[in-house]
């Protein structure tokens, strides 16, 4: 089968292509840079040359495909220029949704950030839970336009899904600053690692394996006009990084911060931003994430997709060798 | 007296609505939401009532048509629930030219921020008398104090709630019930009153509120007794310069910023086809 995936020089886009490639599909990629280190290949994945931004560049490359994914976005908590994340997250959507209409793409999946649905209370958050605190921040606020957007072409007679993935880790390539992996990847080499206290703090982390089986799934049994969260397990900060000691043996300092101490670095950090116009690592408004629980319910998943998230244990061991590879070969 | 009590809020499903239900379900008070007809108003339900170990019950209602006052307030009567506390807060905003606006628009503005009120406040007296102490919380806003261009209609509207507020708080403060009237600056109400903040001036950018900011101070405002409630430094600010400065400097000054405000009706923003435009416009801008 023909398929487009769109973000394929991104962590999950490419991971996804590959996957799809493997199984014998005929990929359909959309490159901004042809020589980008990022692209993935694969004797099933043709590369075209184009950006969401142009619609003409996405007729070209979703002619002939029977299914899309949409992974494209840009993934920041912060850019100098906000616009950018107007002019991808939702026009570009837009571009996207507004072709595969034109063309008759049968199945649509787009991937969504659970960062939409906010924070949790008591529970675990489910799909359909209303989202308590006002966006505060350009990229949930567009992924959460993206949406919008989607169920609207939805209404127009395309068959979409939408994923909602937690924070994803796992083998792949290296795309953000700040990514689970990245955080990982210095703890298990022995760097002084600073996390949020209180220690008790929860949120979900999903495998990167599961994150692409999860789309497939939701492209063969996710219900049209419906989302699903993409989660794997709820744990607390301090769970997170006892798992990790334990099985890479790490020997890192962990240094819990309080709230005030990270605000003070923000505001440094925003003060740099202001004489030096490098963008900040963190923001006063990025902080309040770190620091509240974000628990995500999978179970819809579960259930209607037969998704079969990997237990956190199995996952981090593969993320570990595939970061350490010398550590198993010992 | 073994009743539990019941605090009625309608326009619930988003925004300030929305913010006042979480509000009030984390003082573990028990609630009734009325919404537009849709599914969002028994998610919310659902979500407040597993989350904040509250009972919710979820009211699908369309407060622009009069026969819905009566609807809601029977089904209640029916389910014998006891409320002690009335938020009218389903409202209709816009801000354009008086000449722009569709005669239905007006009409439709009027019937839900006036007669709603109104009438399901007369409706729910006997009610509120009987489970006293009980309270009413009219929404209003800040914009009924300055004769904004642009926002005619909608101003007008909610000089009515303030009037209408304060007069009744004093005739009603015999039968134990008391009521306040909440005057709020801008708002991130929903995505695209967030976006119009976005592209209008400084001080429309740094007076607006999260809803889930305000609700706390409603609340608190409520509880105390206070007649009209304020909420913010900096509109507290505008309004004592409202009443300080000389009014040929506060007519250019409203002028100067309604100016930079785009022509924005809440049932056009429904249609995300005009939220687009609108981001495209705000970035060609």
């Amino acid at each position: 089968m023909k398929i487009l995936v769109t973000g394929a020089t991104g962590y999950v886009g490419h991971e996804l292509a590959l996957a799809l490639a493997n199984q014998g599909n005929q990929v359909h990629i959309i490159v901004r840079n042809l020589i980008s280190k990022n692209i993935p290949r694969h004797e099933n994945i043709i590369v075209y040359r184009g950006d969401i931004t142009d619609r003409s560049s996405i007729r070209n490359a979703m002619q002939g495909c029977a299914q899309v994914y949409h992974t494209a976005a840009v993934v920041k908590i912060f850019s100098k220029d906000p616009s950018v994340f107007y002019n991808v997250n939702a026009r570009g959507t837009h571009n996207v949704l507004a072709e595969a209409l034109d063309l008759g793409i049968k199945k649509f999946v787009y991937t969504s950030t659970c960062a939409v649905l906010g924070s949790s209370i008591q529970f675990p958050k489910k799909e359909t839970d209303p989202r308590t605190e006002s966006f505060d921040n350009d990229y949930e606020f567009t992924k959460y336009l993206g949406e919008n957007l989607v169920k609207e072409y939805a209404h127009k007679g395309l068959f979409t899904v939408i994923v909602s993935l937690s924070k994803v880790f796992g083998p792949g390539i290296e795309t953000h600053q700040i990514s689970v992996n990245n955080i990982i990847n210095k703890f298990i080499h022995g760097k002084i690692t600073f996390i949020p206290k209180p220690i008790s703090i929860v949120s979900n982390y999903c495998f990167i394996n599961d994150i692409v089986t999860g789309h497939m799934l939701a492209m063969q049994y996710g219900l049209g006009g419906e989302k699903y969260i993409l989660g794997g397990e709820n744990i607390s900060y301090d769970t997170f990084f006892r798992e990790l000691r334990s099985l890479s043996r790490s020997r890192a300092r962990l240094v819990p911060i309080p709230k005030v101490v990270i605000k003070t670095l923000a505001v440094i950090d925003w003060i740099k931003f202001l004489v030096t116009k490098k963008e900040p690592f963190v923001t006063v408004k990025g902080i309040r994430h770190i620091y509240i629980n974000k628990e995500f319910d999978n179970r819809k998943a579960i259930q209607q997709l037969h998704y079969q998230p990997t237990p956190f244990k199995e996952a981090l061991k593969q993320t570990i060798h595939f970061l350490k590879p010398e550590h198993h070969d010992q | 007296m073994t009743n539990k009590k019941y605090t009625l809020i309608t326009g619930a499903s988003e925004g300030f609505g929305k913010a006042l239900a979480i509000e009030c379900a984390t003082r573990k008070m028990n609630l009734v939401l009325v919404a537009l007809p849709g599914p969002e108003i028994f998610y919310l339900a659902d979500f407040i009532k597993c989350n904040y170990n509250v009972d919710v019950i979820g009211i699908e209602a369309d407060l622009s048509m009069e026969e819905n006052y009566i609807m809601v307030f029977n089904l209640i009567q029916e389910l014998g629930i006891a409320v002690n506390m009335l938020i009218n807060n389903a409202g209709l905003g816009g801000t354009m030219l008086f000449s722009e606006g569709p005669i239905s628009f007006y009409k439709k503005q009027i019937k839900l921020n006036i007669l709603a009120t109104t009438l399901l406040t007369h409706l729910f007296l006997d009610t509120l008398k009987t489970n006293g102490p009980s309270y009413i919380l009219n929404v209003g806003s800040l914009s009924s104090y300055f004769f904004l261009p642009k926002k005619q209609v909608y101003g007008a509207t909610k000089s009515f709630i303030y009037c209408f507020s304060k007069s009744l708080n004093r005739e009603l403060k015999k039968s134990n019930i008391s009521v306040s009237v909440i005057c709020p600056g801008n708002m991130n109400t929903n995505i695209s009153v967030t976006q119009l903040i976005k592209t209008s001036n400084w001080f429309s950018r740094h007076s607006v509120m999260n809803p889930e900011d305000v609700a706390p101070v409603a609340i608190d405002g409520l509880l105390s007794k206070k007649e009209v409630i304020i909420p913010g430094r900096l509109n507290k600010i505008f309004l004592l310069m409202n009443t300080l400065l000389p009014s040929f400097i506060k007519k250019t000054l409203i002028g100067r910023q309604m100016n930079t405000l785009k022509s924005v009706t809440a049932t056009e923003l429904k249609e995300k086809t005009i939220l687009f435009t609108e981001i495209q416009n705000s970035l060609t801008a």
